[in-house]
């Protein structure tokens, strides 16, 4: 029998006039299926989880049945949908309710009315299956955002739910602690038999592994099928959601391979082999003139040292850095490394105890903070919901200036013109970001600051986001990003700069920094690197493929 | 190891008993026990910052009792008259002191309560006279520190655009702090939104709810709860046949220290000591385990 059978949904939400967040919506789900539902954000995904559960159901206008295990969802109890259908959501932060570990490990138990000892063991059970043993007795609020989600599944789990919904998990998470989490959530599938219905932006990840994708665009299913045929099908619609498939299979159509799409890295290589058994004729692409390197630094880092307390170990052991005039600048490296640091130490947030801080030619510590702070320097934080303060984004832009005409402009900069009537707090992630984005551009930074602008966004909203940032580096404004994100900074940055240690160790250009590795980079570089030389995007690989073809005909 | 690994429950009886005896017995002898063995005790578990604090007290108390006798002129004896003539009298002075010691005691307490009773043992507790209590109590535990950490992310945030709460002068400073204040009431009521999401999808609002708890009542502290009713019986009975009383006014009457009331002094005197004692017999064993094998 099917767990979840959904059967023409309709849905549009009580403030949308009528709009369909969902139309005609049809799904089956069977037992221990792992489902990836994907699509742009706004495309209805967390709107249909949600209607998987009835006290998460949105209100609004209805028609069409979900059928649970063959019944009607809405005359399944609640104890049983509490018990069967586990749901985890997007940011670890908001679900978490207690405040220790082992008390949110038993929550959902407690709630079901559960004894003492069954609780102990179940408890003590997900406790070992998710190795949270060694973090059992600490505060909630000391742990790393991976160990939190991690958590919250962990506390679902121990309810055994028959269904896990996934909306998202991952976005919030830094590379490795969501490839983690994702990789968990497999062997949950794959372990237990749970069902498993996930949205993800990190296709890479779970698409190779899933049993069926689903393709959501505007409240429609457009596509439902194994993840290869997926593939195939959004490439041949010429669908833009064909730009989030993972690399290799993206690589794979835009060179119009022949034999069976691969989805994985692994599978990639081995296509890649088969395809040119000798060593191509132009393994390389031709690298472009050096350009004239000599451009003027915006800004100069010479050794600086911090700590946060007194006792307090170095972050910072003498960072050095160099960056041109009007590029966008990458520093890339692991959590907690001291990246967001090294930007607070640029804007004068953190006062480094030794070293240098150099903008514009004068040293940061001769501007008066409101010098500093309009016409010269400002940092994009890394949640942006923390710099809206009014009701609507028109009234959060108008706060930072008088001038209408600056306004218009750059809201159209940020291609927000559409946007700013709504309030700040309704947007999409991607939408948010923009709209912080052009709160910070009203300073009119000669300098922009981003901390990790790419978290939690999906592939079309970071085009957009490169769109901008190119648009600013034309008005000649330097920018400085740190990030987790290889793949955005492979593809957009200028110079990409390697943190590790409280230093910056290596600065290259993205084609040279990601070519000479071979862990720390894109999935394009690490299919392509036994058979081409510094490929390190999508493009680069398809150009070299087709180049080479070409020649052998 | 120490009293903290004992049964909330136990822990909870304990100071209940103690800090019920410091703030009722009016008898010095009484309160010089609890305030010795508090401070004891406070030293033990809490090192040299507990020796300091107890120290800072003691001029406390002596001011406190200058202060009360200049504003309650009770009692016979009189040292003097202030300069708008009332009396200054031994007995107010002594009452003084004994109110304030009795204050510097309960202070020693609650810094050993601190240590030794954690929130999650408060929650535990309520969570036996009602789950939803405790549920709440913790929700509030949690709300704490993360609302602390988003307004350090929001003042963050804040200060990239030059609007922190450090910048600019004290009236952009002030305004800075409003719209900071504003955005975390913002923040938190879609915070909390989502949290009650995770908590219905969680089951929360099903009837029957129980109590997880990670104690267990073990023979450790049945031993405990033995010996603390004992010496809680013992002075029981002395306090009813008021072995505890005192006066003060209008003349200090003082309570000989005959065969009764000193075995309730004595039983007070073990009450007090009781988890110290534990503390001392379990890191002889420990340290005489350790050498043996």
């Amino acid at each position: 029998m099917a767990h979840f059978n959904i059967e023409n949904l309709t849905f549009s939400y009580a403030a949308a006039k009528g709009r369909h967040s969902l139309e005609n919506v049809s799904l089956k789900v069977e037992q221990g299926e792992f489902l990836v539902l994907c699509g742009k954000s706004g495309s209805g995904k967390s709107t249909l989880l949600r209607h998987l559960k009835t006290v998460l159901t949105p209100n609004g206008k209805r028609t069409g049945e979900i059928l649970f295990r063959g019944v009607p969802l809405s005359k399944v109890s609640d104890r049983e949908q509490a018990e069967k259908i586990g749901f985890v959501m997007q940011n670890p932060d908001d679900q978490i309710v207690t405040d220790k570990v082992w008390h949110e490990l038993a929550f959902g138990l407690e709630s079901l009315g559960c004894d003492q000892k069954t609780m102990r063991a179940r408890v003590a059970e997900m406790a070992c299956y998710f190795g949270i043993q060694d973090w059992f007795h600490r505060d909630v609020c000391n742990l790393s955002g991976g160990q939190k989600q991690l958590l919250n599944l962990a506390a679902i789990m121990a309810m055994q739910p028959e269904v896990l919904i996934l909306d998202e998990p991952t976005s919030q998470l830094d590379p490795i602690a969501a490839s983690d989490f994702l990789n968990t959530v497999r062997k949950i599938n794959r372990e237990l038999g749970t069902t498993v219905i996930i949205t993800e932006h990190r296709l890479e990840d779970i698409f190779p592994y899933a049993d069926r994708a689903v393709v959501m665009d505007g409240g429609k299913v457009i596509a439902d099928d194994a993840p290869r045929n997926v593939g195939k099908l959004l490439y041949e619609q010429h669908h833009p959601m064909f730009s989030a498939m993972p690399t290799p299979v993206r690589v794979f159509y835009g060179a119009e391979g022949v034999g069976e799409c691969p989805l994985t890295v692994r599978d990639g290589r081995s296509w890649l082999s088969k395809a040119f058994p000798q060593t191509p004729q132009y393994p390389a692409i031709p690298a472009p003139e050096l350009s004239e390197e000599t451009a003027p630094s915006a800004l100069s880092l010479k050794e600086l040292w911090f700590r946060y307390e007194k006792d307090s170990p170095d972050i910072l052991r003498g960072v050095s850095a160099e960056v041109p005039k009007g590029s966008l600048y990458a520093i890339l490296g692991g959590n907690g490394a001291g990246k967001s640091t090294t930007l607070k130490a640029i804007c004068g947030i953190c006062k480094p105890y030794r070293g240098k801080v150099t903008l514009f030619g004068k040293q940061i510590d001769k501007y008066k903070n409101r010098q500093l702070f309009s016409h010269c320097l400002a940092m994009l934080p890394q949640d942006p919901k923390s710099l809206f303060v009014k009701k609507t984004v028109r009234e959060d832009l108008e706060e930072m200036t008088k001038d209408k005409a600056l306004i218009e402009e750059t809201a159209a900069t940020c291609q927000i013109t559409s946007l700013l009537d709504s309030h700040p707090y309704d947007l999409s992630g991607g939408e948010q970001q923009r709209a912080a984005l052009a709160k910070v551009l009203l300073t009119q930074p000669k300098l922009l600051l981003l901390d990790e602008p790419t978290k939690g966004i999906d592939s079309f909203f970071k085009e957009t986001f490169a769109e901008i940032l190119a648009n600013l580096k034309k008005q000649g404004i330097t920018i400085v990003m740190v990030s987790h994100d290889v793949e955005f900074c492979a593809r957009y940055a200028d110079l990409v700069a390697m943190f590790f240690d409280g230093q910056i160790l290596t600065t290259d250009t993205p084609r040279r920094f990601f070519g000479s590795n071979s862990f720390y980079t894109t999935a394009a570089h690490r299919m392509s690197r036994h058979v081409f030389d510094m490929a390190v995007t999508a493009e680069d690989v398809i150009r070299l493929y087709q180049k080479n073809k070409e020649a052998a005909k | 190891m120490g009293f903290e690994s004992c049964h909330p429950a136990v822990n909870f009886l304990f100071f209940v008993a103690v800090l019920y005896g410091s703030v009722s017995f009016r008898h010095p002898a009484f309160l010089a026990i609890s305030c010795l063995c508090a401070c004891a005790y406070s030293v033990k578990r809490n090192g040299k910052a507990a020796a300091v604090f107890n120290l800072f007290l003691l001029p406390l108390v002596f001011c406190f009792a200058l202060y009360y006798s200049s504003y309650h002129h009770f009692g016979v004896t009189v040292l003097k008259q202030n300069f708008i003539g009332n009396n200054l009298t031994v007995e107010s002075f002594v009452y003084g002191l004994v109110i304030g010691l009795r204050g510097a005691t309960v202070c020693m307490w609650l810094s050993c309560l601190n240590r030794i009773v954690s929130s999650d043992k408060v929650v535990y507790l309520f969570g036996k006279v009602s789950p939803l209590l405790s549920l709440f109590l913790t929700i509030l535990l949690r709300l704490v520190p993360r609302v602390k950490q988003e307004a350090q992310r929001i003042d963050l945030a804040q200060k990239g655009i030059g609007r922190g709460s450090n910048q600019g002068n004290l009236w952009q400073r002030f305004i800075n702090c409003l719209r900071i204040f504003s955005m975390l009431i913002t923040w938190m009521i879609s915070a909390l939104a989502l949290e009650a999401d995770s908590m219905r999808s969680r089951g929360s609002l099903l009837r029957g709810r129980t109590a997880f708890s990670i104690y267990r009542f073990d023979n450790r502290d049945r031993a405990f709860v033995i010996a603390l009713f004992s010496c809680i019986t013992l002075t029981a009975m002395g306090v009813i046949l008021g072995a505890t009383e005192m006066f003060y006014n209008p003349r200090i009457i003082w309570k000989p220290m005959d065969a009764r009331n000193s075995a309730t002094a004595i039983g007070y005197t073990v009450l007090c000591l009781l988890p110290m004692g534990l503390e001392l017999w379990t890191e002889y064993r420990f340290r005489k385990a350790r050498c043996e094998s």
